[in-house]
């Protein structure tokens, strides 16, 4: 595998932490612009702990899911109450906030003789625990997608718990989920920290593949995009928005068709088929679909199995 | 005047409207009486253009406008006073005359139906400059009636006008219903209470989980029954 | 104190045009309570095409201006016919996401018009700043106040006594009511937009004109602009735009002279993240427009 699509699919990997986190939201019912917010601070933070601290990674991926989750909690205890594009302008405020802070946020110590931190509009460089530690780029391309991997199974299963299911209500429905008596506002909230949780962790993922990043990166496009993401692949399984990712990274960046024509014709694909599938490619109906029919071939494969008799599903 | 005729009206999957059909007759009031979930708004909806049915024809004086778009019905002469009032809250009663005239375009005499209005609806009057939204339930009740008439409908469907309305003001409500049709509106009229719905109709019809059950005249069915009917349904008889 | 009043007098008449924007933003999120996400890139496809004429044909600062209007307006009907009719009422997110994709559309075919980062727009008058008592006045940004105050009288006049505005007012109030009196609620909206773009059409000419330059960053900045603005004056109001791009402006000027552009910037937003997390109707606009839109996004 060379070198160029192990840093393709790697970035997929990455990527579809944010793309996550804007679903997990939208799962709730609230339109984010704002997850690059979190995206950022999880990378500096883990950036600083490696880099500057002279960290393992594993704290650091933690610290910047930590401070994800943490600043996304304060964000929506701020703003949750505000319904739908109250709450998306709000995000994206408090998201062009954190990138133009990060602009004005400088802080370097001496490692081992020269200057290691965040400067400014200059970025932050310098971030060499990979390579220091001699990880191949093959070995954190298996990392990163255990770590999605674990987290795709986390919202498998979550779909199947009580929680998962009062997430949905409160995104489609949150006047009936509330006279059910649930607290929408919580719920909500309870997705805010998880979903900045996810993209402090992407974050974290991310500085350290890139080994320097700028607040220049952090921007409304890569916020809408996270969200777009979700549209594109479907918001019926938290394999769409991984999907989306897939799609437009993938495609996009790897051929060679439609040089200079790419997003013309990628914008438009995007407008159709967002005119015939409203919830993206793997929708509500998609995924029901499919998994009905997973059911019925699973269960003719066990009758006709020698020992079917004996089974009772 | 208004021939409906094997109307089917569905929200995705769910089938509102299962075949009506009924008639409203010119100069008459019709009566539309039924249980909540019968599909009564529904089929007022449908018949002024809001909702698309999914087959059967709406004929107003001979001419098809089932499927037609809502603002062409309204210049084809239907005007529905709608559930729950609907005025324009943010607007003035006199703007929520004008846009009643709306498909009229540039047509001078409305600044003479608008007083007219005034006229009929004196509290209207008072309030001309007032914020619709503003307006007790029953003076919204009346801003809908004249927004509906500034049209110059041929008939006038009116959907539940008694709805949330303190019993001196549906008695007043109704007592205008009565003064309309007696200067020659045709009105098709949904209604819950129906007692005071017979004491107006000229003809009613029963609905019940979208389809007409009945048809006639009032006193050809025992009020009580048409009552019980009307509110809770016929009983099925369990299969 | 000179300065104060200097900074506010810039600030104002910068903010005519933030008005204008967020004037457009309004017109459409008032109509159909959507964002669209390629309104500032709608404007921008019309100044390119405005910069490219003149570039091409050589042709002066009034038709060029006439060029960017016409240009943003029909480009803001292909926005509407793809991304916003086909959705109907439903579909709120996908139509943002659609709006979004057509943003992306419009910058690379604005770069691919146009190559160059960098390109010189027609200047509207070419005249020094000069002064009044104490105060210094560009008369680029005169003429940029007088012609938006205008732009915006005009909208105000359209909505109040054209029968056009009286329909356009009555679906921002109740979409449902306006369809059973008879308002032909499609083509009161595409009309709507379609003066949207054209409003922001005026508003980017303007901004160009005043710049002497157009680069492709300048949909996303536009977008920002008017956001803000139609945020700060209270989503779908329209007394409310022009209120918030004047407060915009004002603000802006008086950051940018106190602290530089990176602070004002940050303070610009977080002026509206304050007024988000205090005051969600904005000042002058409602909260119930926000929740109605919920209400009837539930019907």
């Amino acid at each position: 595998m060379d070198d160029f699509l192990i840093g393709v699919l790697t970035n997929i990997g990455i990527i579809s932490f944010v793309a996550l986190s804007a679903y997990m939201l939208l799962l709730s019912g609230e339109v984010s612009f704002g997850q690059q917010a979190y995206f950022a601070m999880g990378a500096y933070a883990a950036g600083m702990v490696t880099a500057m601290l002279g960290w393992h990674l594993v704290p650091a991926l933690l610290a910047g899911a930590l401070v994800g989750a943490a600043a996304a909690t304060a964000v929506g205890s701020a703003t949750l109450r505000l319904s739908g594009f109250y709450f998306a302008m709000a995000t994206l405020a408090f998201a062009e906030m954190t990138r133009i802070a990060f602009e004005l946020f400088a802080f370097r110590i001496d490692v081992g003789g020269t200057p290691v931190g965040p400067n400014g509009t200059d970025g932050f460089g310098d971030i060499r625990y990979l390579f220091e530690n001699g990880i191949t780029p093959l070995q954190y391309l298996m990392f990163v997608y255990a770590l999605l991997g674990l987290v795709l199974t986390g919202f498998f299963v979550l779909e199947r718990t009580r929680f998962g299911r009062a997430l949905r209500q409160a995104g489609a429905d949150p006047l009936l989920a509330e006279l059910q008596g649930l607290s929408v506002v919580r719920i909500r909230l309870l997705a805010a920290a998880a979903a900045g949780a996810l993209a402090g962790l992407g974050g974290g993922l991310y500085v350290h593949l890139l080994t320097y990043i700028e607040p220049a990166s952090f921007n409304i496009m890569l916020g809408v995009h996270s969200l777009a993401y979700g549209l594109i692949g479907g918001l019926g399984t938290a394999l769409g928005p991984v999907l989306g990712v897939l799609i437009d990274i993938g495609v996009l960046e790897s051929s060679r068709l439609f040089a200079g024509y790419r997003m013309i014709v990628f914008g438009g694909l995007v407008a159709l088929l967002l005119i015939v599938r409203p919830r993206g490619l793997l929708d509500e109906r998609a995924v029901h679909w499919i998994t009905s029919h997973l059911k019925r071939s699973m269960y003719a494969a066990g009758r006709s199995g020698l020992d079917g008799s004996l089974r009772r599903r | 005047m208004l021939e409906v005729t094997d109307i089917a009206t569905a929200y995705g999957k769910i089938e509102a409207l299962k075949g009506v059909s009924l008639s409203a007759g010119k100069g008459r009031i019709t009566c539309l009486l039924g249980p909540n979930g019968a599909g009564k708004t529904t089929l007022m909806m449908t018949i002024a253009g809001i909702l698309k049915p999914r087959r059967g024809s709406v004929r107003l004086d001979g001419e098809e406008i089932a499927g037609l778009p809502s603002a062409r019905i309204v210049s084809r002469g239907l005007a529905l006073v709608p559930e729950n009032r609907l005025v324009f809250p943010q607007m003035s009663v006199k703007e929520n005359l004008e846009a009643g005239a709306f498909q009229r375009a540039r047509d001078p005499a409305i600044a003479e139906d608008i007083e007219r209005m005034y006229q009929r609806f004196p509290r209207l009057k008072d309030r001309r400059d007032q914020l619709a939204g503003t307006l007790s339930g029953g003076e919204q009740q009346m801003l809908a009636v004249a927004r509906a008439l500034m049209s110059r409908p041929r008939i006038l469907l009116m959907d539940e006008p008694s709805l949330g309305l303190a019993p001196m003001v549906v008695e007043e409500v109704f007592r205008i219903v009565g003064d309309l049709n007696r200067d020659g509106v045709t009105i098709l009229l949904v209604e819950q209470n129906a007692h005071l719905a017979l004491k107006v109709a000229h003809h009613f019809y029963l609905m019940e989980q979208g389809r007409v059950t009945f048809s006639g005249e009032p006193g050809k069915l025992a009020e009580d029954e048409v009552v019980q009917r009307a509110y809770l349904g016929t009983r099925r008889a369990s299969a | 104190m000179i300065d104060l009043i200097q900074n506010t007098l810039d600030g104002a008449m910068v903010g005519s045009s933030y008005a204008l924007l967020a004037l457009g933003f309004t017109l459409i999120f008032g109509t159909m309570r959507r964002l669209n996400l390629a309104y500032g890139p709608t404007i921008m496809a019309g100044a390119y095409l405005g910069t490219y004429a003149s570039l091409r044909f050589g042709i002066g600062a009034l038709p060029v201006a006439i060029v960017v209007v016409v240009g943003a307006a029909l480009v803001g009907l292909y926005v509407e016919r793809l991304c916003f009719r086909p959705f109907g009422d439903s579909a709120a997110i996908a139509s943002m996401v659609s709006s979004f994709a057509v943003w992306m559309q419009i910058e690379e075919a604005a770069t691919l018009l146009l190559p160059r980062h960098l390109n010189a727009f027609p200047a509207l008058v070419a005249g020094p700043p000069f002064t009044l008592g104490p105060f210094l006045f560009r008369p680029e940004h005169l003429l940029m106040l007088a012609v938006a105050t205008a732009a915006a009288g005009l909208v105000y006049w359209a909505l109040h006594h054209t029968r056009f505005g009286l329909g356009v007012r009555t679906v921002i109030d109740h979409r449902r009511a306006a369809e059973i009196v008879g308002v032909p609620v499609e083509r009161v909206l595409m009309l709507a937009f379609i003066l949207a773009s054209a409003i922001g059409g005026v508003a980017g000419f303007l901004i160009a004109a005043t710049d002497h330059q157009i680069t492709p960053m300048f949909g996303m900045w536009a977008t920002t602009k008017g956001l803000i603005a139609m945020m700060l004056g209270g989503l779908g109001s329209v007394p409310g735009a022009i209120a918030g791009g004047l407060a915009l402006g004002i603000i802006e000027a008086h950051m940018q002279w106190a602290f530089g552009p990176q602070v004002r910037d940050l303070i610009a937003w977080g002026v509206l993240f304050a007024v988000l997390a205090l005051w969600p109707g904005g000042l002058m606009g409602s909260r119930r427009l926000a929740d109605a839109a919920a209400v009837q996004r539930r019907l």
